[in-house]
């Protein structure tokens, strides 16, 4: 004998709706707005023990650790991003689960973590320099994680990455070809990308080609400007990039993903110029001139 | 004799409340005579499928309907289902389609599409959208039977299976070139040849799930998802005291996660639940400590 038992799809009750002449209501259930917070609070919920993930940012910092970074420049960095991390943290309090993955690259190239890290989590490993220029070999590295098979394979959504190259020189090896294949990469095409040249070697012509816009490529000659424009990127570009944004034509029609990240990239330009030309030069030592 | 069981339930995201949308999910399951089906389905939502909440509705109803039918002589389905397999998922495949399209017209017959509904469109705009396309929606639909298993499914969503051994899988492959991986709908002109299936021969199965999007994107990693279901499984011989605490823990998921419409649909075998239980608690407990591994080795530093 048939033992049928069908729950009737859900729909809402304001909705005109034909009854389901032809199932059994074992039972409805409203979908309304749950007004209590209490219900969504148990002690004794074995489901608690796998958590709620919210929509992620990935941050990649790509940090030139060759041996001309080596003494002030390198210290300099350890410690301001050090001090970036709390500053982070604060900009995913909201809707949105910050992510750190940090590359390095000089003669090799290697990754900080095995995976991305909650910022919640994520604990600075003082680095030290040594070795060569291989950013080209980064750049087939980043475009190699950066894939929904490996350091995005997150269930949860994801806003398109932040990339935030740092460099002190020309690299070594050929970039070119290496910034050719990541180019390929949609999540490359999409994410937020921005450049820090450190002293007077480093290529501001590379770093445009890396960001895809001079507005998204700073400078900094001394330690004092490292650790102002390490925090202006850093931060303007997690809190750009983590905003929902929808954009709208004269004509009020909906555009594209590709015209929302256009969009992203073009503020994150025009925010990072507007608070660089702000920033005072104070009496910093150059790193060129006897760091 | 097997006993099949199941519940279901669908919550309105977050997002929806802010925009006024209805909730766009639906989902039911029904216990029939030797065989149990668990559905979910989520109407896209956007602006052109202005009536995907009911489209949601009828791709559940349609296919509930469509297994009853092929269930009639449920003796001669399962003496062919072994050899025969892809040709009877894809007649069901094809019979959800024909009684979905079938709902959908008799729904727009009798509720013509009204200005207010057209006045989101230019009349060219209007014009360019198919009427299927108002009611468009995915599906995820499960059938079990006393040893085999299969599934359908258009557009996204997942099944999990615990099978025997009490192990939490997904079983429909990924496939990169599926269409079910990519927006596909019940909608869609060619909808019946868009459907991605599986099917699971000579086991037994204790529970399956069936769920739309918005759960799996509530979960920072795949493990997480899964054994989020093995944890359901080990309760669901409380089921009427453990409902409730999943109907919270959805709308907890949607309010907290990615702020969507989440439904989840489950069927299982009681008699195999209790036999297996101690095995599916020591999953439960191996599962948790495998996640805490997996959480020392991420936070190994490489430098």
């Amino acid at each position: 004998m048939s033992n049928e038992h069908v729950t009737e799809p859900e729909v809402n009750e304001t909705q005109n709706v034909s009854p389901l002449d032809d199932f059994d209501t074992a039972e409805t259930v409203s979908t309304a707005p749950v007004s209590d917070d209490s219900i969504l609070d148990f002690d004794d919920d074995p489901l608690s023990a796998t958590s709620v993930s919210k929509k992620s940012l990935v941050i990649f910092f790509l940090i030139d650790t060759s041996g001309s970074m080596k003494g002030k420049k390198m210290g300099e960095l350890n410690t301001v991003m050090e001090e970036l991390i709390p500053e982070i943290r604060r900009v995913g309090e909201a809707d949105t689960e910050v992510k750190v993955a940090v590359l390095t690259f000089s003669t090799e190239v290697r990754w900080m973590y095995s995976t991305p890290i909650p910022i919640e989590d994520f604990e600075w490993a003082r680095l030290r320099a040594s070795g060569v220029t291989s950013m080209g070999a980064a750049f087939k590295e980043l475009n190699h994680r950066m894939s929904r098979n490996s350091f995005l394979s997150s269930p949860s959504l994801s806003f398109a990455p932040v990339i935030f190259l740092m460099t002190d020189g020309y690299p070594s090896d050929d970039y070119k070809e290496g910034l050719r294949e990541l180019q390929t990469n949609s999540w490359y095409k999409f994410g937020l990308k921005a450049a820090l040249g450190i002293g007077q070697e480093a290529n501001d012509n590379i770093l445009a080609e890396f960001t895809g816009s001079k507005d998204t490529v700073v400078h900094a000659y001394s330690g004092g400007q490292l650790a102002q424009m390490i925090k202006i990127i850093a931060v303007t570009s997690s809190q750009i990039g983590s905003k929902s944004m929808t954009l709208s034509d004269d004509t009020n029609h909906e555009l594209g993903e590709e015209d929302v990240f256009a969009a992203k990239q073009k503020l994150l330009g025009q925010q990072i110029q507007e608070l660089v030309s702000t920033q005072t030069d104070g009496d910093d030592v150059p790193f060129d001139t006897g760091w | 004799m097997i006993m099949f069981n199941g519940f279901s339930h669908s919550v309105m995201g977050a997002s929806h409340e802010k925009t006024n949308l209805v909730c766009q999910d639906s989902s039911a399951f029904k216990v029939g005579d030797h065989y149990a089906v668990a559905v979910v389905a989520d109407g896209h939502g956007s602006k052109k499928h202005f009536r995907s909440h009911l489209g949601s509705k009828f791709a559940v109803e349609a296919t509930i309907e469509a297994i009853d039918r092929f269930y009639e002589d449920r003796e001669a389905l399962e003496a062919n289902l072994p050899t025969n397999h892809k040709l009877i998922i894809k007649n069901i495949e094809k019979q959800i389609i024909s009684n979905w399209n079938m709902k959908v017209e008799k729904h727009l017959a009798e509720n013509p599409v009204t200005d207010e509904e057209k006045s989101k469109f230019t009349p060219e705009e209007f014009e360019a959208i198919p009427p299927e396309s108002y009611y468009g929606s995915t599906l995820v639909a499960g059938i079990t039977g006393d040893n085999y298993t299969f599934g359908v499914q258009i557009g996204d969503g997942s099944f999990v299976a615990i099978f025997e051994d009490g192990r939490a899988v997904m079983p429909m492959e990924y496939n990169e070139s599926a269409p079910a991986n990519v927006t596909a709908s019940v909608c869609n002109s060619n909808a019946a040849s868009m459907f991605s299936s599986f099917y699971a021969p000579n086991r037994k199965l204790i529970a399956m799930y069936g769920s739309t999007d918005g759960l799996y994107t509530s979960f920072g990693s795949e493990h997480d998802f899964l054994d989020y279901h093995t944890i359901i499984t080990s309760q669901l011989v409380n089921l009427d005291t453990f409902k409730e605490i999943i109907k919270n823990n959805l709308t907890k998921r949607s309010r907290f996660g990615t702020e969507d419409d989440i439904s989840l649909s489950c069927i299982y075998n009681e008699n195999l639940l209790k036999d297996r239980i101690d095995l599916i608690n020591k999953r439960v407990a191996e599962n948790k400590k495998a996640a805490a591994d997996r959480k020392a080795a991420m936070l190994e530093k490489k430098v």
